[in-house]
């Protein structure tokens, strides 16, 4: 008579052992080789256009990219993209079959290999023209910041500091290029840590709390149909949810006459949050653009917009 | 109640040479391991008490005296004394003295390896003694097998230590309540005081020894229940001994260990639980989430279990619960209860109806247990439940044993109906022990080597591995110390660079630099922007780091990028403007 299934399994548990074992080497085997990573750079060099969003999956492997890679080709446009959106194209570099769920639904236009890693071309389903970038325009020299405290107004200078950077827990880093108000504020480009620990370029303005408003002026901003941004807090500043809520006020002056665009209340815990309101009345205007940053308390306030004309 | 064999010469010498070999390996590898922020901390602390002994040794007086004890024993009064009088007094006898370790680090770290060594020692004694030797010897081999684990058993740190105590406080309370059949009166009272005193330093090693009456109450009700519900019928509650002696002697061991607690004890007993009761929450990673505050996941502990020890010892710990507990229904459901060997040859030297069974499996449940409370930090990653591994081990050991014996059995019947003759003297049972015992340990062996010094961070097979344990947005590290790994990085830097150490300590930097561990004319900085070159060591909470030195060094390519298995761990970016 034979034996018993469960003895059969049983005697068979140290089969485990020997999947284990196989399952090791074929992990070790598959492990990216950096030639690959500098072999997906040429690739990538050959393909890429200028308005090109270039990433990479998983995003673990990103430290890899970049390194290979390099600044020409990583902007910090592209590092630390607002989202998807703006960008017509993108050049996918992955490892491992992964990819990024938010270009889940582009269209596959091609792809490549260069060793393990895959360059996938894609299509945004959705393209859209940006016209002004709002971020862009602060960084060349198109924004200016005033203090307004009722009815006093102190205009802030453009200059330069040194960086102001920390360790854990400081926040984003204030770069040297900035705007400085003598009694306090300033407004700067930099990469924020969201929520969610995302790199996002945007205008790091932390508000002063109480009545004083920060008040930047855009100028030679192109409208379209539609203003599109976010706006977020330092991941450590919003994620207890303990803080006052920042308000954004954007609307057009000068020549384009006070009209308001849209106000939009960022409260902790909404992370870097998406608004986009339609501007029919401005499209195919060129003015200015002012956003008021409010909040009736400074105390961890280390808050960061980005918008677009679209 | 059960009876037990106590553990012969060669147990002892067995599971001794199990441990020492562990030891010898642990020193071998402990050069290569760089050291973690906690250690950093536990080192200066280890050298205050150390002055402290010191002076104890020459001015006795002295030492008594309230200022002498708070100027020396102040620093981190948040854990006990024990590890850390060890790691002092082995820096001055094998560093200073004896000169056997040329690192003042190994010599902090030696008494942490020999717990180590303890805890793979008690492991095969309890499993030679409940099961079977060769299940305690493949218990004691999975349990040093385990990456984390091997990982922890470097570190001049608590988490292996109160795994050995905890084991050996359990082990010795299990001999004070399972009678040895001839057993003199001496060893009576003995092995419960014993109990008392090892509860005590258990006590003084670390906070989890808090939870061991949740193991020993209930199974010290389960193993006197007939005279305890008879006694409760009279109106009378029998306590036994060994409850008594670990209740009394393990409160006066632990403050007796430990000076800081002689002056305002009570308070500083008060201040000391409730530094642990609201313990801060660090920052962990687990599912691509950053936790930093309850509620705690309550898939953490199984998933993080299943992704870091190996698969081949979760499948034997799995068939061993269930052949036990399979074997416990059949106990019961029978008049004759079935012979605890469960038949084939050999197996069970105890006499047991499932004590020493109920005691592991409540020696699990209070380890994990706690880590299912919403209101636990996980901050620790597997470090915190490491107690419950020896007993995991246990069960697997006894997997071990079923499994050798079903395959001897279906080795014995193929070479019997096939006529195959077998080479030399090797016989079906024997060939069977080898096929099994080497699918039980080799996996294990071959995948913690390859994890050192990664070990941290370490994923097994059943998940993919490194890269495995990265998709699943698993933590990759913490405690900064891979600062060391990149040591041939650091090299090549100019003379006198500075260097942002990110989340090392720097008491840890210092040592590393004192034992020439990395280059010691490298400045090391605080911030960001300070360095010249700028390490980021990947926890997810960590990338803000990066993103400053986005800013900071001007540019987003690292021009170093420290990995495992392909994985990022440490970038090191250099200054571009």
């Amino acid at each position: 008579m034979g034996k018993p299934w469960t003895t059969w399994l049983v005697a068979a548990l140290p089969l485990v052992g020997l999947l284990e074992l196989s399952a090791h080497g074929v992990q070790l085997a598959r492990v990216v080789p950096d030639g690959d990573w500098v072999a997906a750079r040429d690739v990538v060099k050959g393909m890429v256009k200028g308005d090109d969003l270039v990433t990479f999956a998983p995003d673990w492997a990103s430290p890899l990219g970049r390194k290979a890679f390099g600044d020409e080709l990583i902007t910090v446009e592209r590092a630390a993209p607002p989202d998807v959106t703006r960008f017509p194209r993108a050049l996918e570099v992955s490892i491992r079959g992964q990819h990024l769920e938010e270009l889940a639904d582009w269209k596959v236009l091609e792809e490549r290999a260069a060793g393990r890693v895959t360059i996938r071309v894609l299509e945004n389903p959705r393209p859209v023209h940006v016209l002004s970038d709002l971020v862009t325009l602060f960084e060349q020299g198109q924004g200016t910041l005033t203090r307004v405290e009722g009815d006093h107004e102190e205009p802030c200078m453009r200059g330069r500091g040194p960086i102001l950077s920390g360790n854990l827990g400081f926040g984003a880093a204030v770069p040297q290029d900035r705007i400085m108000c003598p009694r306090g504020g300033y407004a700067a480009v930099t990469v924020l840590p969201d929520l969610e620990y995302r790199p996002r370029r945007c205008i790091y303005v932390p508000p002063l709390g109480g009545a004083a408003m920060l008040r930047i002026t855009f100028t030679g901003v192109h409208f379209g149909g539609v203003l599109h941004g976010h706006h977020g807090l330092y991941t450590e500043a919003e994620r207890a949810k303990d803080g006052q809520p920042v308000t954004l006020n954007l609307r057009t002056a000068g020549a384009s006459g006070d009209v308001p665009v849209g106000r939009f209340v960022h409260k902790d815990g909404d992370g870097w949050r998406g608004f986009e309101v339609p501007t029919p009345t401005l499209a195919g205007k060129t003015g200015e653009l002012v956003a008021e940053i409010t909040s009736p308390n400074s105390n961890k306030r280390l808050y960061c917009f980005e918008a677009d004309t679209r | 109640m059960s009876s037990m064999v106590a553990p012969s010469r060669r147990d002892h010498a067995l599971g001794g040479a199990l441990g020492a070999v562990y030891v010898a390996w642990l020193l071998g590898t402990a050069r290569s391991l760089g050291f973690p922020r906690d250690e950093g901390f536990y080192f200066r602390a280890a050298a205050d008490y150390a002055r402290w002994f010191r002076l104890l040794a020459h001015a006795p007086a002295k030492a008594f005296e309230p200022n002498a004890i708070d100027s020396m024993w102040s620093y981190n009064h948040e854990h006990p004394a024990l590890m850390k009088s060890l790691f002092g007094l082995s820096w001055v006898a094998f560093h200073e003295n004896l000169k056997v370790f040329a690192d003042p680090s190994t010599a902090f770290r030696f008494p942490a390896m020999v717990m180590a060594g303890l805890s793979v020692y008690v492991t095969f004694l309890f499993g030679a003694q409940v099961y079977s030797r060769r299940a305690g010897v493949v218990a004691a081999v999975s349990l040093a097998l385990m990456p984390h684990v091997f990982f922890h058993a470097h570190l001049a740190c608590f988490d292996v230590p109160i795994m050995a105590m905890w084991t050996v406080c359990l082990y010795v309370y299990w001999r004070a309540v399972t009678p040895v059949p001839g057993r003199r009166t001496f060893a009576r009272i003995a092995w419960p005081l014993a109990a008392g005193v090892v509860y005590g330093l258990t006590l003084e090693t670390k906070h989890n020894a808090w939870v061991l009456p949740a193991v020993v109450l209930p199974h010290a009700f389960f193993v006197h229940r007939r005279p305890v519900l008879r006694g409760v019928a009279v109106g009378r509650l029998p306590v036994p001994l060994t409850l008594i002696s670990m209740a009394v002697l393990g409160p006066l061991v632990f403050v007796a260990c430990w000076p800081w607690m002689w002056k305002d004890t009570v308070p500083r007993v008060q201040e000391y639980l409730n530094f642990h009761l609201n313990h801060e929450y660090y920052n962990i990673e687990f599912l691509h989430r950053n936790y930093f505050g309850p509620p705690s996941p309550k898939l953490y502990a199984p998933l993080m279990i299943a992704a870091t020890v190996p698969a081949v010892t979760l499948a034997l710990f799995l068939a061993g619960v269930v052949s036990r507990g399979l074997h416990h229904v059949a106990r019961l459901r029978s008049a004759t209860p079935p012979p605890d060997a469960e038949g084939e040859g050999g197996g069970d030297r105890v006499r047991s109806d499932g004590e020493a069974d109920l005691l592991f499996a409540l020696a699990i449940g209070a380890a994990l247990g706690p880590f299912f409370l919403p209101k636990t930090p996980i901050f620790g990653g597997t470090k915190h439940w490491l107690t419950a591994y020896p007993f995991l081990a246990l069960f697997a050991g006894w997997g071990f044993e079923r499994a050798s014996r079903a395959l001897a059995s279906v080795v014995g019947e193929v070479v019997a109906k096939r006529g195959l003759k077998l080479p030399g003297k090797i016989t079906a049972p024997a060939l069977a022990l080898g096929l099994a015992g080497t699918a039980a340990v080799l996996p294990p062996l071959v995948v913690t080597v390859h994890s050192h010094p990664f070990g941290l961070g370490a994923y097994t097979p059943l998940v993919g591995g490194t890269a495995g344990g990265a998709d699943l947005g698993l933590y990759r590290s913490f405690w900064g110390y891979l600062t060391q790994t990149t040591a041939p990085y650091l090299a090549k830097l100019p003379a006198h660079s500075s260097v942002f150490i990110h989340d090392t300590a720097w008491d840890a930097w210092g040592r590393m630099q004192d034992e020439g561990r990395v280059r010691s004319d490298l400045r090391g900085v605080g911030t960001t922007g300070e360095g010249d070159s700028a390490l980021v060591q990947y926890e997810l909470h960590m990338l803000e780091v990066e993103y400053q030195e986005w800013i900071t060094s001007g540019t987003r390519a690292p021009a170093y990028v420290l990995t495992h298995d392909g994985v990022p761990y440490v970038s090191a970016y250099e200054k571009r403007r």
